[in-house]
């Protein structure tokens, strides 16, 4: 059969026309026009007059923006760090599982990660409240002081970092479950042959040949976690949304409650560019981490 | 160097029983090859001599030491994998590197294993490379190598040829046979193909349905199959199985098809009554007349050096017989049959070769 090179070009540009204009409309185009209001002084809704630099010169002496960089920062290291290990930990524990149980346990925990937001909310409310909390009934019986937990500007981000870390690390486990699955038992076999301990199994065998799933694992996370807003927006009802500010808290707050389109903007680029050097530094970080091994 | 004892020993997966009391001893240096069928038992076996199977019950001695419970680790023998199992980050030299570490042994100890081990498998170029940038022989040295360094007391290999092409398993087999040779271990080899354990074997364990059907040098298993099944399993074409009545007549022993014709059997051959007539198709041979029966010639296969000729008798029985390069037999024709009843066997209803039976 001879390729008629036109017509194959035609049926490509067809098939691929109504994800690139979806594509640009829905993502080139927002985030074109966000980088063009970033320069701007628009309001939430509307055009503004041009301000050149001006919205992120006010950067470097804001202090909310100040606050929710280091907020997400904190985060970010409370959650996407341990949220590995523990998942890491917990897959290889259901690894040695089989059958019927390790599914079971597997679904038990992956179930908080089918639960909507607001849900982990409510249960997390339950447990951590400082009037009717759970926890606060169990402090009480130990004779520890009480925490207002969700009002402490210390233990805030701790708190939620620890709830993302139980919210979401069933999906982390089923990928590390995925990734020891396809290590083959002949070679961990081998390792037996071979006089290596469990720690020697893990550290020469398990650990480099998962590298891969804990690099991705570890990445995905990391832009997820860069971007936190809801679980920070519900626990700080009633608290203090200033100290527990977080950058799309604060992008949320400036353009939504001050009406400050431009300004927040200027926040969304930043954040924006945050989020492509640290996934692209991680990325090259473990290639280079893998090619050491 | 060490001779390794299984006495009475027993495995079942659940309520499968796939090792059934088994006993064997494989001498010090020997090259023992265990041969079967799919679910024969006979990985299962070999893994748990390497420990990676559990003991159910009874003793396994390695070198004299009692092993059932002793860690793979510690056991003292290395395994090749059929798959080969060598670490994918791990370059040549680290794969064979690894166990020696664990142990605690002197890095220039190992140097001189892995360069004793290189130059003896010539992968002196090898070394530096990833599995991942070998071929399916090369890794196959890598395999073979890192138990090489290890100077175990017993080698276990779980059908290492099988993912090898044609030619590289022919080259593999010498090669193997000649490392035994020279570095004298005990071997103890897990195959389907008859082949391999017909060519490397020193003895080979025939293993069928969770139990050893016989113990014996190779020429001993082909000329003297003790049952039914390893007369069946050993050798290409199959042996022929003539269902036979045998009587006393006269002093001698005679054999009577199921089409009416008769053959004399050797006079001290055991057993008697409703049999069944073995015979390899080496044995049988095709005459135009004279033979001692007939049959109508099904088809014919020219393998050059040797003709295997299809022949079903007048009652339906199926007959293989094997005759020189230049046969001119063709399908379709009527020929007389000729049995060299030498080293014909007789087998029983149970299975048992009728000799065995009779010792039994």
């Amino acid at each position: 059969m001879i390729r008629d090179a036109k017509k194959e070009w035609l049926i490509a540009l067809t098939l691929i026309a109504p994800f690139a204009a979806i594509y640009g409309l829905v993502f080139v185009y927002p985030t074109i026009d966000m980088f063009l209001l970033s320069f701007t002084d628009a309001p939430l809704i509307g055009a503004g007059d041009y301000v050149g630099l001006e919205n992120y010169t006010r950067l470097t002496s804001d202090r909310r923006f100040d606050t929710a960089v280091w907020n997400t920062a904190w985060f970010v290291v409370l959650s996407v760090i341990p949220g590995t290990f523990v998942a890491l930990g917990i897959a290889l524990a259901v690894s040695r599982l089989s059958g019927r149980l390790q599914t079971a346990v597997l679904a038990l925990f992956f179930l908080p990660y089918i639960l909507p937001v607001s849900v982990i909310y409510l249960i997390w409310d339950w447990t951590l409240n400082f009037q009717f909390g759970i926890a606060m009934h169990i402090f009480d019986a130990l004779g520890i002081d009480r925490i207002p937990v969700f009002k402490s500007a210390t233990w805030f981000i701790p708190a939620v970092a620890l709830i993302t870390v139980w919210w979401t690390c069933g999906f982390n486990v089923l990928l590390f479950l995925a990734g020891l699955r396809a290590i083959p038992q002949e070679i961990y076999e081998a390792a037996a042959l071979d006089n290596a301990g469990r720690w020697k199994t893990f550290s020469r065998v398990t650990w480099p040949l998962l590298w891969p799933i804990t690099a991705l694992n570890f990445t995905i996370q990391l832009i997820l976690q860069m971007k936190i807003f809801d679980q920070v927006y519900l626990f700080s009802q009633g608290g203090r949304p200033n100290d527990n500010l977080v950058m799309v808290y604060y992008i949320f707050q400036r353009a939504f409650q001050n009406n400050h389109g431009g300004r927040a903007a200027a926040v969304a680029v930043v954040l924006f560019f945050i989020v492509i050097v640290v996934s692209v530094l991680n990325f090259q970080l473990m290639r280079f981490a893998e090619r050491k091994q | 160097m060490a001779d390794i004892v299984l006495d009475h020993v027993s495995k079942s997966f659940g309520k499968v029983r796939v090792i059934d009391d088994l006993s064997l001893t494989v001498q010090s240096g020997e090259f023992i090859v265990f041969l079967g069928p799919s679910g024969s038992g006979k990985s299962t076996l070999l893994r748990m001599i390497a420990g990676l199977e559990t003991i159910d019950r009874g003793r396994l001695l390695i070198g004299g030491r009692e092993c059932q419970t002793v860690a793979p680790g510690q056991r003292n023998v290395a395994m090749v994998f059929q798959n080969y199992a060598l670490y994918p980050h791990m370059t040549v030299r680290e794969n064979m590197v690894f166990g020696l570490r664990n142990i605690g042994m002197a890095s220039d100890e190992i140097r001189r294993r892995v360069e004793e081990a290189a130059r003896i498998l010539e992968m002196d170029q090898l070394l530096d490379r990833r599995p991942s940038q070998l071929s399916g022989g090369q890794r196959q040295r890598v395999a073979i190598g890192r138990a090489i360094v290890k100077e175990p007391a017993a080698f276990l290999f779980d059908e290492p040829l099988s993912n090898l092409d044609a030619a590289l398993r022919v080259r593999t087999r010498v090669e193997l046979a000649e490392l035994h040779h020279r570095i004298g271990t005990t071997m103890i080899y897990v195959t389907h193909d008859q082949t391999e354990a017909m060519t490397m074997a020193d003895r080979i364990v025939v293993l069928n349905d969770c139990r050893i059907e016989q113990v014996g040098t190779p020429m001993e298993v082909y000329t003297a199959p003790a049952s039914r099944f390893v007369a069946g399993f050993i050798g290409s074409p199959a042996m022929n199985f003539l269902p036979v009545e045998v009587i006393n007549s006269d002093g001698q022993a005679l054999a009577t098809l199921d089409d009416g014709s008769t053959i004399g059997l050797p006079p001290d051959i055991a057993g008697r009554g409703r049999l069944d007539l073995g015979v390899r198709p080496e044995n049988v041979g095709i005459v135009g007349e004279g033979g001692m029966t007939t049959g109508k010639v099904k088809v014919v296969e020219h393998l050059g050096d040797r003709t295997i000729v299809y022949v079903v008798l007048g009652d339906g029985t199926p007959v293989t017989a094997q005759t020189g390069g230049h046969s001119q037999v063709r399908a379709g024709e009527v020929v007389g049959l000729t049995f060299d009843v030498e080293g014909a066997r007789l087998f029983g209803t149970d299975g048992l070769a009728q000799d065995q039976a009779a010792a039994i």
